[in-house]
C-alpha cells in the first residue's frame, strides 16, 4: 500500500468523504462519531480560557460547565439507540476506539450523570467559585476519560483512557484541601491506581507478545487461531496477562482484593465525589470490562471503517475484514484456516475468563455485604455498598462470556441487563449520595448515629433516602429490583442454555448477597425513623421545597416509579447491546 | 387530542388520582377541612366524562352494527394502548396442536411473548361499571363532606377516596389479566386503609386486616387463575392484538386472512388472539387444546381459581365473613366500596370471563350454588342482627348471592340480569348505608337498633329515603329491585325449563332422584358426552355449545335442573327473608316508641344537605331506574341488557347467541312479589304496634321450650305438687318408699338421657345460629386462626433463634474480619500494594490449579 493511499485513507477516515462535519447523520466520519467527547474537550478549554478574563471570573464555572454537558449529551443523540436496527458498528479513529449502540448507551449515561452531578455539586456549594473551574475541570477530564473507556477498541486506549480517567479523581478525592483525611486519601487512591496501572500495563505488554496485536476484535481472531496449538507454558502466561489487564479493571471497579482504596477515599473525600466515583467511575469501568471480555474471548462482528457512507463502507469491511489500519502488521489468515468454527476454539479462553470474572464477582459482592455491616459512617457505608454493587454488575458478565460462544442473542441480552442495572443505579446512588451531603450541610455529621430521629426533623428526606436504600436492596417495587432481576435473568438464562454450573452458583451468591445487604441497609432507615432524636443536635431546617429537596425529589421519582415505564429502559438497552456479538 | 375515547379513557381514572395526590400532599398543611372540594370535583368530571363515553360508544356501536336492533353476535369494544409495561420475547412455548386443526394458527402452536401492555379498554360492560361506580362516588363524597366533618383525618379520608376511585376505574377498564390484578389488589388496599380508617379503635384495626387476610386467600386463587390461563391461552390480554402490540382491527384482520392464506409473515405481525378477543370468541375456542377430559379439567380449574378469587372480593361463603367486619370504617365507605362498588368487582370479573365459564358447565352449576347458598345463608343471619349496618351487610352479601346465582345460569338472560341486579343494587344498597349513616351520624355513633327507636318524626328526609331503600331492596313494584330480582329468577326459571327432560328423553319420567348415568365417557367425540345430552343436541342444535363440553363431574342434565330447581325455590325463599329483615330494621329504627340515646346529646336532628340531597337522588334512582331501564313487560325489550349485549365477552360466545335477554315472567313476577309483600307483611304484623308476639316467637325458635324441660329445678318444683304429695304419702304409708324412689329415680335418668341431645340442641337452637352467625367465626377461629397461630409462634421461634442467631453470627464475623483488616491495614499503603500482589497470585494459582 502505497503511503498517499495510507494517508488519503486517514483523512476520510478522520474527516470524512462527505463534507459537512455537523448535524449530518448520515456522516460516519470518526470526528463526527466523536463529536460529544470533542464538545466536553472545548467545554473544558472554554473554561480553562474564561478565567483568563476578570469578567470571566465573575460567574461561577459550573454554568460553563452544565451548559458544555448538556450540549455533549444532545449531540449525543440517544434516541438513535431505539431506532429501527440499531446503531451501526463503526470503528473509528483507525479501529482505536469504536462507535456503536454500546458506546451511545454509556456516554449518554455518563454525560446525563454528569449533569445530575453539576447540578448537586452547585446545589451542595461543594466547590465555591474560587475552586470552581480547577474542580470542573478535573470533573470534565474525567469524563472524558470515561466515554473513552466505553468506546475502547484497543489495549493501548484501554489503558490511556483508565489513567484519563484516574488521574483526575485522584484529585478530585483531595478536594477537601485543608482535611488531612481528604490528602492521604488522594495520595493513597493514587499510589494505589500507580500500582494497578504498572500491573496492567505489564498484561498488556505480554498479551501484544503472545498475539501480536492489540487490536480487541482482532486479537479474538488471533486467540482463536492459536490457542488449539498452544502449548502448556504459552498458555500459562496468556492466563498471567489477561489477569493482569483485569487487576487494572479491578482497580476501576473496587473489585476485591484490589478495593482497599475504596472506603478510605470515599471518607475523605466529600460525598459528592463519592457519588462521582461509585457511578461514573464505575459505569465506565464495566463498560470497558465488557469490551476487554468480549475482545478476548468472542468474536466480534466486523466493524465498519469509519468515513465512508454506511452502505459503501459494509462493502469495503467485506472486502477487507478487520478494518484497513488494525494493528497487526499482517491481516490475519483466512478465516476458514482457525478451523470450522473459531468460536469453539476460544472455549479454554471463556472458560478461563468466566471463571476468574465470576470469582472476582462473587468475592467483590459478598465482602463488599459483609463488610458494610459495623460501618459507623454513612460514606464507608455506602462505599462497601458500592463494592457489593459492583459485585452485582460483574455478574452479568460472567453470563454474557459463557454465552457469547453459542448464544450471541442471549449473550447481548445479558449485555443489556447490566445496561439497565448501570442506568438505574445511576439514580440510586447519586440519590443517596446527595442526600448525605445535603444531611452533611445541614448538621455537619457522616454518623449514621447522628441521624437518628430524623423522621422527625425532615420527613420527605427520610422517605427519599428510605426509598433508594430499599431499592439498593432490590426489593420489587422500586427500581433496584429490575436492575437486579435483569442481571439474575441472564446468569438463569446463561446455566439454562449452557449448562455451565458456575453461573447458577454465581446467580445464588448474587441472592444470598441481596438477602445479607437487606440488613444494613435498613439499620440505617430504622436509626433515622425508630431511634430518639438526640436532645443536643442543632436545629436545622430541610424543608422539600428547597433546591436541595427539589433535587432529592427529582432523583427519588425516578427510583419509585420506573417500574411503570421500564420498558424504554429494556430497549434503549437491548438496543445497545446489538451488534456486540455475532 | 384527536381520539376521543382516548382521551375520556385516560381521564376518568386520572382525575381522582391527580385529586388523591394533591389531597395527599396538599391536604395536612393547605387543604383541611376544605380536602372535599377537590376530591367532589373530580369525581364529578369523572362521571360526566363517563357519560360522555357512553354517548361515544354507543355512536360507535350504532355505526358497526345493524342500527336499533338486538345486537346479538356483533360485539363491540375500543382499545387503547398507553405504553408497554414488559415484553419479553418467546417467553412461552405454546404447544401445536396436531395439524390440520383450524385453531392452529391461532391458539396454538409457535413462541408467544410476555407482553404487558397498559391498555384501558371501553365496551358495555365496562362502560356501564364507570357510569355506576362514578355516580355513586361522587355522591358519597358530597354526603362524605357533611358526614365527615370535623375529623381529624378529614383529608386523609378524601386522599383513600380519590385513590379508591382511581383503583376501581382501572380495574373495569384495563383490558388485561395483569392489570385487573393489580387494580384488584388496589381496590383492596384502598378498602384496607378505609376500614382501618380510624386505627386508633382496635376492632376498626382488626376488621382492616381480617378482611385483608381473607382476600388474601381468594387473589391467591385469582392469581393462580391468571397463571393458569396464561400457560393454557399464552396471552393475558382481553383483546386481540398483533404481536408487536398493534391494535387496529382492521390491520389484525388483515394479518389473519394473510395467516389463513398460508403467507409468511414477519413477528410482529402474527395475529395474537385474546382470550375474549372477537378472533377467539367468533369461532368458539376457549375450549383449551388436548384430550377432552383434559381441556374440560382444565377449564373447570380456571373457572374454579378464579371462582375462588371473586368469592374473597365479592364476600361469597365461605369467605364472606371480613364483610361484616369491614362495617367498622367510616359509613360512607361501607357505602361505596363494601356495597355498590368494590364488593361487585367479583360479579364484574365473573361477567367479563363468561365466555371461559361457558365451556364448563360443572364451573357454572358451582357458581351458581355458591350464590344461592350464600343469598339464603346471609338472609338467615341478617334476621337476628340488631347492629344496623351489620344486617346490611349480610344483605350486601346476600345480594350479591343473587347476582352469583344468575351469572352462574350462564346464558344471555342469566348475565344480563346479574349485571342488572348489581346495577339497582348499587343504587338501593348505598342509599339504605347512606340512610343508615345518616341515622348513626344524628344518633352520636350508635348503631344498635334496641338503644334507638321511632324516629320518623325527628329524621322525615332520612325516614321516606330509607323506606324508599327498603321497598327497592325487599322488590317491590315498581322499584329498582323489584326488576333486577324478577330477571334474576326469570333466568333461573327459565334454566329449569332448559335442562328439564322432554318427552323424547330416553330416560323416561324420573322427575325424583338423579338418572343412572356413568362417568363421562373418554372418547374425543364430542357428541357422545352424555346421553342426554347427546339425544338433546340432536333435538336442539342451537345448545351446541353445552355439548362440546365434557363434564367433569358427570351429572345429567336432569340432575342439573333439578340442581336449578332447589336454587330457585331458594331465591324465592330469600326474597321472602330479604322483606323480612329490611322491614324489621326499618321498623325497629323509624317506628315504635321514639328513643334517642344518652349519646346523642339534646341535638338529635335531621343531617344536613350535603346529606339529605344524595339521598334524594339515590332514592330517586332507586325508585325508577329499573322501570326506565326494563320495560320487558311492555314490548319486550330491556335497554340495559340490549346495551350489555354488546360486550364481546357476551354478545359473541356461539352460545350467547341462540338466546334472547329475559323475557318477562307473570308467573315468577307474581311469586316474588307474594314472598316479598308476604315478608314486609310479617315484619309489619310483628313490629308494627306493640311487640310481644316477637318475644314469644324468638323463644319459640331459640328452643326454650326444651330448656324449660331440662330444667332440674322444675323437677324440684315438681316435689311439691299436691299429687306428688299425694303419691309420697301413700306410699310412705304402704311403706314402699323404696320402690318410690326407684322408679322416680329410673324416670329422671330417662328424661336426662332424653332430653340430652334436646339440651344440646337448644345451644345450636335457630334463634343462636343465626344471632351467632351460624358461629362460622368460631369455627374459622379454631381450625385456622387458632392452628395458623401456633404455627405462627413456631416460626417466630425460629427465626428468633435459629435464623437471627445465623444473622448475628454472620454480621459478628465481617465485623470480626474488619477489625482484623483494620488493625492490619489501616493506612499502611505498603500493605496495600502487598494485598494486590498476593491477590492476584492467589487468583492465578486458583486458575492454574482449578
Amino acid at each position: 500500500m502505497e503511503l498517499h493511499e495510507i494517508v488519503s485513507d486517514l483523512i476520510i477516515d478522520t474527516k470524512g468523504l462527505a463534507g459537512g462535519l455537523l448535524g449530518a447523520p448520515t456522516n460516519t466520519s470518526s470526528i463526527a462519531l466523536f463529536l460529544p467527547e470533542l464538545v466536553v474537550c472545548a467545554t473544558i478549554l472554554l473554561m480553562l480560557l474564561v478565567r483568563l478574563f476578570r469578567w470571566g471570573r465573575t460567574f461561577h464555572s459550573f454554568y460553563v460547565a452544565v451548559l458544555g454537558c448538556a450540549l455533549a449529551l444532545a449531540v449525543t443523540q440517544p434516541q438513535q439507540l431505539l431506532a429501527e436496527g440499531g446503531v451501526p458498528r463503526i470503528e473509528i479513529f483507525t479501529g482505536m476506539l469504536v462507535f456503536d449502540g454500546f458506546t451511545v448507551f454509556l456516554r449518554t449515561i455518563l454525560l446525563a450523570f454528569t449533569v445530575l452531578f453539576l447540578i448537586l455539586t452547585k446545589i451542595s456549594g461543594i466547590p465555591d467559585r474560587e475552586d470552581g473551574g480547577d474542580i470542573y475541570t478535573l470533573v470534565l477530564g474525567a469524563v472524558l476519560g470515561m466515554c473513552l473507556m466505553a468506546s475502547s477498541n484497543h489495549l493501548l486506549m484501554v489503558f490511556m483512557s483508565i489513567e484519563m480517567a484516574s488521574v483526575p479523581s485522584y484529585a478530585l478525592a483531595g478536594l477537601l484541601k485543608g482535611r488531612r483525611l481528604g490528602s492521604e486519601a488522594a495520595l493513597k487512591y493514587s499510589v494505589y491506581g500507580a500500582g494497578a496501572a504498572g500491573v496492567m500495563l505489564y498484561g498488556i505488554s505480554l498479551l501484544a507478545g503472545l498475539v501480536n496485536t492489540v487490536h480487541l476484535p482482532t486479537m479474538g481472531v488471533e486467540l482463536a487461531q492459536r490457542l488449539p496449538t498452544m502449548a502448556p507454558p504459552e498458555y500459562m502466561v496468556l492466563a498471567l496477562a489477561g489477569m493482569m489487564v483485569m487487576v487494572g479493571l479491578a482497580f476501576k471497579l473496587s473489585a476485591v482484593p484490589f478495593h482497599f482504596w475504596c472506603p478510605d477515599v470515599f471518607e475523605g473525600a466529600p460525598a459528592e465525589v463519592g457519588a462521582f466515583l461509585s457511578v461514573a467511575s464505575k459505569a465506565a469501568a464495566l463498560a470497558l470490562l465488557v469490551r476487554v471480555a468480549i475482545g478476548l474471548s468472542a468474536i466480534v462482528p466486523p466493524g465498519l471503517p469509519a468515513g465512508q457512507p454506511i452502505d459503501q463502507a459494509a462493502q469495503t469491511a467485506a472486502r477487507d475484514l478487520p478494518g484497513l489500519f488494525a494493528v497487526a502488521d499482517e491481516k490475519p489468515a483466512d478465516n476458514s484456516a482457525i478451523g470450522a468454527d473459531p468460536r469453539a476454539a476460544l472455549q479454554p479462553m471463556r472458560s478461563l475468563l468466566g471463571k476468574l470474572i465470576a470469582v472476582l464477582a462473587i468475592i467483590t459482592c459478598t465482602f463488599g455485604n459483609l463488610a458494610a455491616y459495623g460501618q459507623t459512617n454513612i460514606k464507608r457505608l455506602l462505599a462497601y455498598s458500592t463494592i457489593a454493587h459492583a459485585g452485582y454488575m460483574m455478574m452479568a458478565v460472567p453470563a454474557l462470556i459463557a454465552l457469547a460462544g453459542q448464544h450471541p442473542q442471549q449473550a447481548q441480552n445479558a449485555v443489556s441487563g447490566l445496561g439497565i442495572y448501570i442506568a438505574l443505579y445511576l439514580f440510586m446512588n447519586l440519590g443517596a449520595f446527595a442526600i448525605v451531603a445535603f444531611f452533611r450541610n445541614a448538621f455537619r455529621s457522616e454518623e449514621i448515629a447522628d441521624y437518628a430521629g430524623l423522621i422527625r426533623r425532615c420527613p420527605g428526606m427520610v422517605i427519599c433516602f428510605a426509598a433508594i436504600l430499599f431499592s439498593l436492596v432490590g426489593l420489587p417495587p422500586l427500581s433496584g429490583f429490575i436492575g437486579k432481576f435483569a442481571v439474575f435473568a441472564a446468569l438463569m438464562d446463561g446455566f439454562r442454555l449452557t449448562g455451565e454450573t458456575y453461573l447458577l452458583i454465581v446467580l445464588l451468591a448474587g441472592g444470598i448477597n441481596t438477602a445479607i445487604s437487606l440488613f444494613y441497609y435498613l439499620r440505617v432507615v430504622k436509626v433515622m425513623t425508630m431511634e430518639p432524636e438526640s436532645p443536643t443536635r442543632v436545629p436545622f431546617a430541610l424543608p422539600m421545597l428547597s433546591a436541595a429537596g427539589m433535587f432529592t425529589i427529582a432523583i427519588t421519582l425516578p427510583t419509585l416509579l420506573l417500574i411503570l415505564w421500564w420498558n424504554w429502559i429494556n430497549e434503549s438497552a437491548l438496543g445497545a447491546a446489538r451488534h456486540l456479538l455475532t | 387530542m384527536d381520539d376521543p375515547i382516548r382521551l375520556l379513557l385516560i381521564l376518568i381514572p386520572a382525575l381522582p388520582l391527580a385529586a388523591a395526590v394533591l389531597i395527599g400532599l396538599l391536604g395536612p398543611r393547605v387543604l383541611r377541612q376544605q380536602s372535599h372540594w377537590l376530591a367532589i370535583a373530580a369525581v364529578l368530571a369523572s362521571f360526566l366524562c363517563s357519560l360522555l363515553l357512553m354517548r361515544e360508544l354507543s355512536f360507535l356501536q350504532r355505526a358497526a352494527g345493524a342500527g336499533g336492533e338486538v345486537a346479538l353476535g356483533i360485539g363491540y369494544e375500543e382499545v387503547r394502548r398507553l405504553w408497554t409495561w414488559t415484553d419479553v420475547a418467546d417467553a412461552y412455548q405454546q404447544p401445536r396442536t396436531p395439524p390440520g386443526e383450524s385453531r392452529e394458527s391461532l391458539v396454538g402452536g409457535g413462541s408467544r411473548d410476555f407482553r404487558i401492555d397498559i391498555v384501558l379498554r371501553a365496551d358495555s360492560l365496562t362502560c356501564m361499571m364507570l357510569v355506576m361506580v362514578t355516580l355513586i362516588a361522587t355522591l358519597v363524597a358530597i354526603y362524605s363532606a357533611g358526614y365527615m366533618h370535623g375529623d381529624p383525618g378529614y383529608w386523609r379520608f378524601f386522599a383513600y377516596f380519590g385513590l379508591f376511585v382511581f383503583s376501581m376505574t382501572m380495574l373495569v377498564s384495563v383490558s388485561n389479566f395483569v392489570l385487573l390484578y393489580v387494580f384488584w389488589e388496589a381496590v383492596g388496599l384502598c378498602s384496607y386503609l378505609l376500614i382501618g380508617f380510624w386505627y386508633q379503635k382496635p376492632a376498626a384495626a382488626a376488621a382492616g386486616k381480617k378482611a385483608f387476610l381473607v382476600n388474601r386467600v381468594g387473589d391467591f386463587g385469582f392469581a393462580l387463575g391468571v397463571f393458569l390461563i396464561w400457560t393454557t391461552y399464552g396471552t393475558l390480554n382481553f383483546h386481540d392484538s398483533l404481536r408487536g402490540g398493534e391494535l387496529e382491527p382492521a390491520r389484525i384482520q388483515q394479518a389473519v386472512a394473510a395467516e389463513r392464506a398460508g403467507e409468511v409473515v414477519p413477528a410482529e405481525q402474527e395475529p395474537v388472539a385474546g382470550v375474549f378477543g372477537p378472533l377467539r370468541l367468533a369461532d368458539n375456542e376457549l375450549r383449551p387444546a388436548g384430550q377432552p377430559r383434559t381441556s374440560a379439567m382444565i377449564s373447570l380449574a380456571i373457572c374454579l381459581l378464579l371462582l375462588l378469587g371473586a368469592c374473597g372480593k365479592s364476600a361469597q361463603f365461605p369467605l364472606h365473613v371480613w364483610l361484616p367486619d369491614a362495617m367498622e370504617g367510616p359509613t360512607p365507605v361501607s357505602a361505596l366500596i363494601h356495597a355498590a362498588t368494590m364488593v361487585t368487582a367479583g360479579i364484574y370479573m365473573i361477567a367479563r370471563c363468561t365466555p371461559l365459564f361457558l365451556v364448563s358447565p360443572d364451573a357454572q352449576l358451582v357458581v351458581s350454588v355458591v350464590g344461592g347458598f350464600t343469598a339464603l345463608l346471609a338472609a338467615l343471619i341478617a334476621l337476628t342482627q340488631y347492629d344496623l349496618k351489620r344486617v346490611l351487610a349480610y344483605s350486601t352479601v346476600s345480594q350479591l348471592g343473587y347476582m352469583f346465582l344468575a351469572l352462574g345460569v350462564g346464558s344471555l338472560a342469566g348475565v344480563t340480569a346479574g349485571m342488572f341486579h348489581l346495577f339497582t343494587h348499587a343504587f338501593f344498597k348505598a342509599l339504605l348505608f347512606l340512610g343508615a349513616g345518616s341515622v348513626m351520624h344524628a344518633m352520636g355513633n350508635v348503631i344498635d337498633m334496641r338503644r334507638f327507636g321511632g324516629l320518623r318524626r325527628v329524621m322525615p328526609v332520612t325516614y321516606i329515603t330509607f323506606a324508599v331503600g327498603c321497598l327497592a331492596l325487599a322488590g317491590v313494584f315498581p322499584l329498582a329491585g323489584f326488576w333486577s330480582k324478577d330477571a334474576v329468577l326469570g333466568a333461573v326459571h327459565d334454566k329449569v325449563h332448559e335442562l328439564e327432560p322432554h318427552d323424547s328423553d330416553s330416560h323416561g319420567p324420573a322427575p325424583h332422584g338423579p338418572a343412572p348415568h356413568g362417568p363421562a365417557p373418554h372418547d374425543s367425540s364430542p357428541h357422545g358426552s352424555a346421553e342426554g345430552g347427546g339425544t338433546q343436541a340432536v333435538e336442539r342444535p342451537e345448545s351446541s355449545a353445552d355439548d362440546d363440553v365434557t363434564p367433569v363431574f358427570g351429572l345429567s342434565n336432569l340432575l342439573r335442573g333439578q340442581i336449578f330447581h332447589w336454587l330457585y325455590l331458594l331465591g324465592l325463599m330469600t326474597s321472602f327473608l330479604t322483606a323480612f329483615y329490611t322491614f324489621r330494621a326499618f321498623y325497629l329504627t323509624f317506628h315504635g316508641p321514639e328513643l334517642i340515646p344518652p349519646e346523642a346529646g339534646r341535638h338529635a336532628h335531621e343531617s344536613p344537605a350535603s346529606m339529605t340531597v344524595p339521598l334524594g337522588i339515590l332514592a330517586v334512582c332507586s325508585a325508577l331506574v329499573g322501570l326506565l331501564l326494563d320495560r320487558s313487560y311492555l314490548d319486550g325489550t330491556n335497554s340495559f341488557a340490549n346495551w350489555l349485549l354488546w360486550t364481546p365477552s357476551l354478545g359473541f360466545p356461539a352460545a350467547m347467541r341462540t338466546t334472547l335477554p329475559g323475557e318477562f315472567h307473570l308467573s315468577v313476577a307474581g311469586w316474588s312479589t307474594l314472598m316479598a309483600l308476604g315478608g314486609i307483611g310479617l315484619s309489619s304484623y310483628l313490629y308494627l304496634g306493640s311487640r310481644h308476639e316477637i318475644h314469644g316467637i324468638r323463644q319459640f325458635f331459640d328452643l326454650a321450650w326444651v330448656s324449660g324441660w331440662s330444667d332440674v329445678e322444675s323437677f324440684a318444683r315438681m316435689r311439691q305438687w299436691r299429687v306428688a304429695r299425694w303419691v309420697r304419702e301413700c306410699s310412705a304409708a304402704v311403706g314402699l318408699e323404696w320402690l318410690l324412689r326407684l322408679v322416680v329415680g329410673a324416670l329422671l335418668l330417662v328424661v336426662l338421657v332424653l332430653s340430652a341431645p334436646l339440651l344440646l340442641l337448644y345451644y345450636v337452637s335457630p334463634y343462636k345460629l343465626s344471632y351467632h352467625r351460624f358461629y362460622l367465626d368460631e369455627l374459622y377461629e379454631l381450625v385456622l386462626v387458632r392452628p395458623l397461630r401456633g404455627l405462627a409462634r413456631l416460626c417466630y421461634g425460629i427465626d428468633r433463634w435459629l435464623i437471627d442467631g445465623t444473622v448475628n453470627f454472620v454480621g459478628r464475623v465481617p465485623r470480626q474480619i474488619g477489625d482484623v483488616m483494620r488493625s492490619l491495614q489501616m493506612g499502611l499503603v505498603p500493605f496495600y500494594a502487598l494485598a494486590m500482589v498476593l491477590g492476584l497470585l492467589i487468583l492465578l494459582a486458583v486458575q492454574l490449579l482449578g
